[in-house]
Order: C-alpha cells, then structure tokens, then sequence
C-alpha cells in the first residue's frame, strides 16, 4: 500500500471528520497523521476553525421574525407586477415560452419568428422604395445625375403658396453639359481629378431669390 | 393556525379575488394538503397556476436561504431583502424552470448569484448587526470549551468572537465565502455546493481549502 503524501493527505482532512471516505483511504489518512507532527497539528486546526464557524448557525433572528415574510412577499410581487411595463410583462411571458422546451412551443417559436422576419423585410422593402427609383432613374449613367429643385416662383398669391406642393425635387437624367458662366457647380470634395470614381456633379440649381411681398391680392 | 391564514391570504392575493365566499373552505383544505407533496409535485402545479403551490416553496425554503444569505451578508436587512427578491425573481422565472436540477437547487442558486452581486455593489458599508444571536449558544460544547481557554467573560467573548468571525469571513472573496458559508455553517455537500455554484466538486474543495487557509490565518487567537 502506498504511502500518503501531505499534500493529499491535507486535501482529505475535510472528507475525514466528515466520514465520506471509504475505510482504506480513511485508513491511509490516519496513519499518515499518526507519523507527520505538522499535518496533526494542520488537521487539528482545521477541526477547530470548523467547529468555531458552525458557532455561525447560531446567529439567526426569532422565529417570529419570519411570520410575515409570506405576506411580505406577496406585497412585493404585486408592487413589482403593477411597476413591470406591459412590454415587460410581454416579454417575459415570451421568454418562459421559449423556454419551455416541448416541440409544439418550438414550432410556435419558429412559426413566430418567421412571421416578424416577413413583416420586417415588408417594412424595410417599403422604406427602401424611393432610393431605389432615384437609383434606378440614374442606372444608365450614374454619373448623369441631376437634381433640379422647383421652388414656387415669387409674388405667389397666397392661395398658391397654401396650395400642396406639387414641384418637390425630382431627379431626372439629363446630358452633362459644360457649367455656364456665372452658374452653381458643386463638386464633392473628396473628387480627385486623377480619381477614376465617376464625378457626381450638381449642374444648374434653378433657384430665383423668393420674396414674402404680395404684389396684389384680389378677393 | 397561522400559516393556514398566509396560505389563505396568498391564494386569495394571486388569484386577485378578495372577498370571503364559503367556498373557500374546501380550497383552503386542498392548500393544506399541498403542503405534503414534494417540491416536484408543488413547481409542476404552480407552473400550471395554482399560486398556493409556490406558498408552500417559499415557506419550505425561506430560513435555509435567510441563513445562507445571512452569513454572506452579516446583516439582517440585507439578508431579507435578498430572499424576498430571490423568491420573486423564481416566481417570474417559474415557466423556464425545466427541473433540471431540484427546485432547492434551482432557488438557492439564484440566492447566491444575487447575493454575490449584490455583495460586490456594496463593497464599502457596514456589514454588521450582531443583535440577533441565539440564546442557546451558550450551552453550545464547542462553544463552552472554546471560550474556556480565550477568556473567563464569556459574554464578552462570544461577541468579540462573532465580530471576529464576521470581519475574517468578510475578508474572504465572494465566492470563497459563499462555499465556507454552505459547507461549515450550513453543512452543505461538495456535490451540492458544486450544483448549486455551476462549478465542479474539485473547484469547491480547491475553494474550501484554500479560505480555510486564509481563515485559519484570520481567527488564530481562536484555534
């Protein structure tokens, strides 16, 4: 039979006084205590720090301290129930569905989730709609890009002005053209001229200053 | 007598109905006799929406996991707290809980993942309240034999020496004082322990060790 090393010895302390060793190993433990002074003197230490912490299972309140824990507890719940949002309460009951872990729920779960998967790809489809028509307009050169915005002219009467705008800014494709003298260019400023990227260039603006004088109103 | 009237008054809260109908009497007989089923039996049937059910749970378990907290905490307002919140949180969590381990197991987890955060939030307040320590310590033989040797005022003493045991037990990291706290106050098993800290029976005896260690250390004036 092999000789126990302190080490192991020491680990088994706590199974010892416990009585959860079988009886050869107990065995070894002891003998092992009988010839080593230093973990004799650690196993009894050890045996009085234990029986000084149990001391602890004395510090605890009256039973009668106890009474109203129950009712206390339902007065938490519900105040803890009336605070929870109804998103919350929506989500947790999600959650304890999902956990649940019977095939019917997943098939529900899956079912649920390909539904919101639809319903956010319709959303996102419908969102994306106006950006793809402004892409499409520009897909036979995109760098014929033109944005023309139609303001009201001036000395609007004030039944044109409260009339619904019918010129918002359109884009429409037109041939470049030279830029006219004295006309608005806008070049990006990250446009480099020996970038092959094609250039996005803002031709005209037609813009007429507007003025908030009435020329003539006729009733 | 009393526990059929909080049985009563917590059916009657959870079902959100107040008033005293004489049919009453019969489904607080069957509460009653819930209180003779098993845990497993008391989760499936408050899974399923008897309230009372989980009554029972909480009173079953509530002053092991006081006790448990208690000696994590040293205070017995923190304490409270921590059990009231550890019940309503398996209240809401009831529906996920699958009984893959027991429902104590379960619970008592969550009591000590909580009072571990909570310990960790409260790193620099008073810890201590001492004023609630069994009489019957006195009688206790280790206690006898110990005090014997470390002072003639006993009363004194015992104070000094749970003063001393809080601040050494304080002095451990949270979770080398939860494992001394389950196995030599409470008398948890390894295995038990190691359900309940999600960790193997090797990590908790390599724990136990090593704040026995540290402990040793702290209370020398005692052993």
């Amino acid at each position: 039979m092999d000789a126990m090393d302190c080490k192991k010895a020491q680990r088994l302390f706590d199974d010892l006084a416990h009585e959860r060793l079988d009886a050869e190993t107990a065995a070894q433990v002891q003998r092992h205590l009988a010839e080593c002074t230093d973990c004799r003197v650690l196993e009894q230490r050890g045996a009085r720090l234990q029986r000084l912490l149990s001391l602890k299972r004395y510090e605890r309140p009256a039973p009668e301290y106890f009474e109203s824990f129950l009712s206390e507890f339902h007065g938490r719940l519900l105040a803890e129930t009336q605070r929870t949002g109804w998103w919350e309460r929506a989500l947790g009951r999600m959650e304890n569905v999902l956990a649940v872990g019977s095939l019917r729920m997943w098939r529900y779960s899956f079912a649920s989730a390909v539904g919101v998967a639809a319903i956010v790809g319709l959303v996102w489809t419908g969102v994306r709609q106006p950006g793809d028509i402004a892409a499409q307009s520009g897909a036979a050169d995109p760098s014929l890009v033109v944005a023309e915005t139609m303001l009201p002219p001036p000395h609007s009467t004030p039944s044109a002005i409260a009339a619904p705008l019918t010129g918002l800014p359109r884009v429409s494709t037109v041939e470049y053209q030279p830029p006219a003298a004295g006309s608005v260019v806008l070049v990006p400023m990250s446009t480099r001229a020996d970038s092959p990227a094609p250039r996005y260039v803002l031709d005209r603006i037609a813009v007429t200053p507007a003025s908030y004088e009435v020329a003539s109103v006729h009733f | 007598m009393k526990l059929k009237e909080s049985l009563k008054l917590g059916g009657r809260f959870l079902r959100g109905t107040d008033d005293a109908a004489p049919a009453a009497a019969p489904a607080l007989e069957r509460e009653i006799d819930l209180q003779h089923e098993d845990d497993e039996t008391l989760v499936r049937r408050a899974q399923k929406g008897e309230p009372a059910a989980f009554d029972i749970l909480v009173e079953r378990y509530k002053e092991r996991l006081y006790a448990t907290v208690y000696h994590m905490t040293s205070n017995h307002e923190d304490a409270n707290d921590l059990v009231q919140d550890t019940f309503i949180k398996a209240f809401k969590s009831l529906r996920s809980f699958r009984g893959q381990s027991s429902f104590y197991t379960w619970v008592y987890r969550i009591a000590v993942n909580r009072t571990i955060n909570f310990i960790k939030r409260r790193k620099n307040r008073n810890q201590f309240s001492l004023d609630d320590v069994d009489s019957s310590i006195q009688n206790d033989p280790d206690l006898v034999e110990m005090m014997s040797h470390v002072t003639p005022r006993r009363e004194a003493g015992l104070t000094e020496l749970h003063e001393k045991l809080n601040e050494a037990l304080q002095q451990l990291s949270d979770s080398h004082r939860a494992v001394v706290t389950m196995h030599d106050v409470q008398g948890m098993t390894h295995a038990d322990i190691a359900r309940v800290m999600k960790c193997s029976e090797g990590t908790v005896r390599s724990r136990l060790f090593y704040a026995r260690q540290q402990l040793q250390g702290l209370l020398s004036d005692y052993l």
